[in-house]
């Protein structure tokens, strides 16, 4: 290859989210910028932690340009009442709902009230139900939101369902404890300009899931020569000490993580299936040994 | 017959809270914290296997996945009888300190400045229900854009993290035995680099805009006072050497200096909505007078306040009061503080291999991981029984700091600061909002614990 010329592969790999991010701004300059609402529910909040860590377009970038976020409960200025007006506001509106975390619905959803409203307690599942009825997609962000994940985890204490569960419509689901901010920031890029992409049969889009860790592992090459990990830290394929990335489909090992320089197998520990439909309990033991 | 004000969502907080005030003249007379949100991590721990305790409690929290990393893992070392080389907890402190640093700048900039500066350019940001700002222009744009700089440093403080752990939130390097990465030249420069970077930052830019407010907003000093009972587990306290070290666990309670007694610690739920059925607890909604699902812990029988302001008072560093406006200096002082830690600690690092083992599951054990992370201190405990989890008990720094009042009671911690605070302006109750957040308040993390299966009320902490 020439000097100055990078591999196209690692590029569009690396910068998918950014490339469709510029075209969309472009898009969108001249025109009103669709609203979208982040709502944290039953979860950890990490996938909005996850959100700030996005680089390619940062946060800046994607509050500025991309969408007009209307709510979100970890960085809006609004606070009480006001803030939740600016949720029944933009009900009216044409918006996407971002979901992050799982829909509590022990006690009527009582285990996780997210406003008080004129006197009277929202619960997390009166929210997603009124908004998911409204919005123009709904995206499920992070396992919690696309399947459940930890917060429905054995026995279920708060009866925890994905978003899915409490709403009879299409969800498009970017599962990952947390959702790599790429994944999201892709997806919401490519609803604003070119509507719903090519998703799979567990509505997942391709262009983040299409294959598995283990097709495209950075460690491949120890695996088809035999070479394997007996414990955490070692070099070799974690195959035998029960890497899930044989059967969890993200671009992990391309992508890598924060400003793309690290990930779990490139830390010496296996894939856990952080992104998978049973996580966690189909995926535990997360640590084992070969005997 | 005083006026009630009720702000939920509290938002720029980590998770769901309910602030009700009483206010009789300008005045707070009543405070009830609510936390909103449970999800029950003790009932999921039991029966799973030991070891993945780590990366199962990380999920309790996004913002601080790293602090429940530490304490599990800790938690297990104390249970299997393992030890840490110094190079392996010079690599998992440095990855703790990172999230330190991420939290602090985080906090700092983006949930805690826009109740004191206009941020203009963001129109999530800027819309407020409230009037009360006072910088000039210029500096009011200069803070503005420090805000912008700050959200490229905390991601980069994550960078950081993930250089070591694999990624971040939930990273995979902390655990038992030590970390998981081998370090080479280029990760230690790298993150040597990120340290100066974030230095920098924090020494020229940072320290001046929390000078700036502190001057703008002086009443501060004078509201969200509390109790004086501060307490911290320690933290980056392994070491003799004091340029690596911060904090020993401690208590300072009116002035005096105590050595922390782990035993001290009680758990109470009059309050909150649990019930005791046969031993063992359960939510009840229904339950009278209960207001929140955060329980009440007690040390020696009093509310505690942790985070930066109480490990600085404990350290004997911070002697000014411990107002709402000498805790956000506090939060910017440690930032200061633990980079030259973790500056000193890459100095010391040895590009030497990490100490991974196989580590076998005992048939009955016990184990406690006491440190102090981000928010304060946290514990683990846990109890392996026929080599499963049989107990897990978690006590997070928010539960210390927004819990209900307890069987005297005594408020907790946030509740006592809002209460006899005068509000300036009582059609705008901005001080509420300000002082709860100078607590950084993660109700994430608070609000899903159980504490042991006792049979009374007061319930003793094995340890």
């Amino acid at each position: 290859m020439s000097g100055g010329k990078k591999c196209p592969f690692t590029e569009v790999k690396n910068h998918t989210a950014r490339r469709l991010t510029n075209d969309v701004v472009g898009m969108v300059k001249n025109t009103k910028k669709m609203n979208a609402m982040w709502i944290e529910v039953t979860g950890c909040s990490g996938n909005i932690i996850s959100l700030l860590n996005s680089e390619n377009p940062g946060l800046y970038d994607i509050l500025t340009g991309t969408v007009n976020l209307t709510y979100n409960n970890t960085i809006m200025g609004l606070e009480g009442e006001f803030a939740f007006e600016k949720f029944l506001e933009t009900l009216d509106t044409e918006f996407i709902l971002l979901v992050d975390g799982a829909v509590s619905t022990k006690e009527k959803g009582r285990y996780n009230i997210v406003a008080n409203y004129n006197g009277k307690n929202i619960t997390a599942l009166e929210a997603i139900q009124l908004a998911g009825g409204k919005a123009k997609y709904v995206v499920a962000v992070g396992t919690c939101a696309s399947h459940g994940g930890i917060s429905a985890a054995k026995p279920n204490p708060s009866e925890s369902k994905s978003v899915q569960e409490v709403l009879s419509r299409q969800v498009i689901k970017l599962p990952g404890c947390p959702c790599h901010p790429d994944w999201v920031v892709g997806t919401i890029a490519h609803l604003v300009g070119y509507g719903i992409p090519q998703l799979d049969n567990e509505g997942r889009p391709l262009l983040f899931y299409g294959v598995t860790i283990h097709d495209t592992c950075t460690r491949r090459g120890f695996f088809d020569k035999g070479i394997f990990a007996q414990k955490f830290g070692e070099e070799g394929c974690m195959f035998k000490i029960g890497c899930r990335g044989p059967i969890t489909k993200t671009d992990c090992p391309r992508r890598k993580w924060n400003g793309y320089v690290n990930w779990p197998i490139g830390d010496n520990t296996n894939c856990i299936g952080c992104a998978q439909s049973q996580f966690p309990d189909g995926m535990e033991p997360f640590v084992k040994y070969t005997d | 017959m005083g006026k009630t004000i009720t702000i939920d969502p509290v938002t720029r907080i980590s998770g769901f809270l309910e602030i009700k005030a009483e206010v009789e003249g300008n005045t707070i007379a009543k405070a009830n914290a609510s936390g909103l949100l449970f999800r029950g991590f003790e009932k999921m721990l039991k029966g799973r296997s030991p070891l993945d305790a780590v990366y199962f409690t990380e999920r309790i929290c996004g913002i601080c996945s790293t602090a429940h990393s530490m304490a599990s893992t800790l938690a297990l070392e104390d249970a299997l009888k393992v030890t840490v080389s110094l190079n392996d907890n010079y690599i998992r402190d440095i990855m703790h300190g990172f999230e330190f640093i991420q939290n602090h700048l985080r906090h700092f900039y983006l949930l805690s400045i826009p109740s004191y500066v206009k941020i203009s350019s963001l129109k999530l940001i800027e819309e407020q229900q409230y009037t009360d700002f006072r910088l000039p222009e210029k500096i009011n744009k200069k803070i503005e854009d420090d805000y912008v700089k700050s959200i490229e440093l905390s991601r980069l403080a994550h960078e950081g993290l993930a250089l070591l752990g694999g990624k971040a939130p939930h990273n995979h390097g902390i655990f038992v035995g030590g970390v998981t990465a081998n370090i080479d030249a280029y990760k230690l420069e790298k993150v040597k680099d990120i340290i100066r970077k974030a230095e920098a930052f924090v020494k020229n830019i940072m320290v001046e805009d929390v000078e700036i407010i502190s001057k703008y907003y002086s009443d501060y000093f004078k509201k969200g006072i509390s109790y004086p009972y501060f307490m911290t587990y320690g933290t980056f306290d392994r070491y003799e050497d004091p340029e690596i070290t911060y904090v020993k666990p401690g208590v300072m309670k009116d002035n005096i200096k105590y050595n922390l007694e782990p035993d001290k610690i009680t758990e109470q739920i009059q309050y909150a909505w649990y019930k005791k059925d046969e031993g063992l607890e359960e939510v009840d909604l229904s339950k009278l007078n209960a207001y929140t699902f955060i329980k009440a812990p007690r040390y020696l029988g009093f509310p505690m306040e942790v985070g930066p302001l109480a490990r600085l008072i404990v350290s004997g560093e911070y002697k000014n009061g411990h107002s709402c406006m000498d805790r956000n200096i506090a939060r910017v002082l440690e930032t200061e503080k633990i980079l030259g830690i973790m500056k000193n600690l890459a100095e010391r690092v040895e590009l030497i291999p990490n100490n991974q083992q196989v580590y076998s599951i005992p048939e009955k054990a016990y184990g406690v991981g006491m440190i102090d992370t981000t928010r304060g201190a946290l514990g683990h405990w846990i109890e392996i029984d026929k080599s499963v989890i049989n107990h897990y008990n978690i006590i997070t720094p928010t539960v210390w700091n927004l819990s209900p009042k307890d069987e005297s009671n005594l408020h907790g911690t946030i509740e006592r600061a809002l209460i006899g605070t005068k509000l300036n302006n009582i059609k705008e109750p901005i001080e509420i909002g300000r002082i709860v957040r100078s607590f950084d308040p993660c109700v994430s993390c608070a609000t899903h614990l159980i504490g042991s299966a006792g049979d009374t009320e007061i319930v003793e902490v094995l340890v």
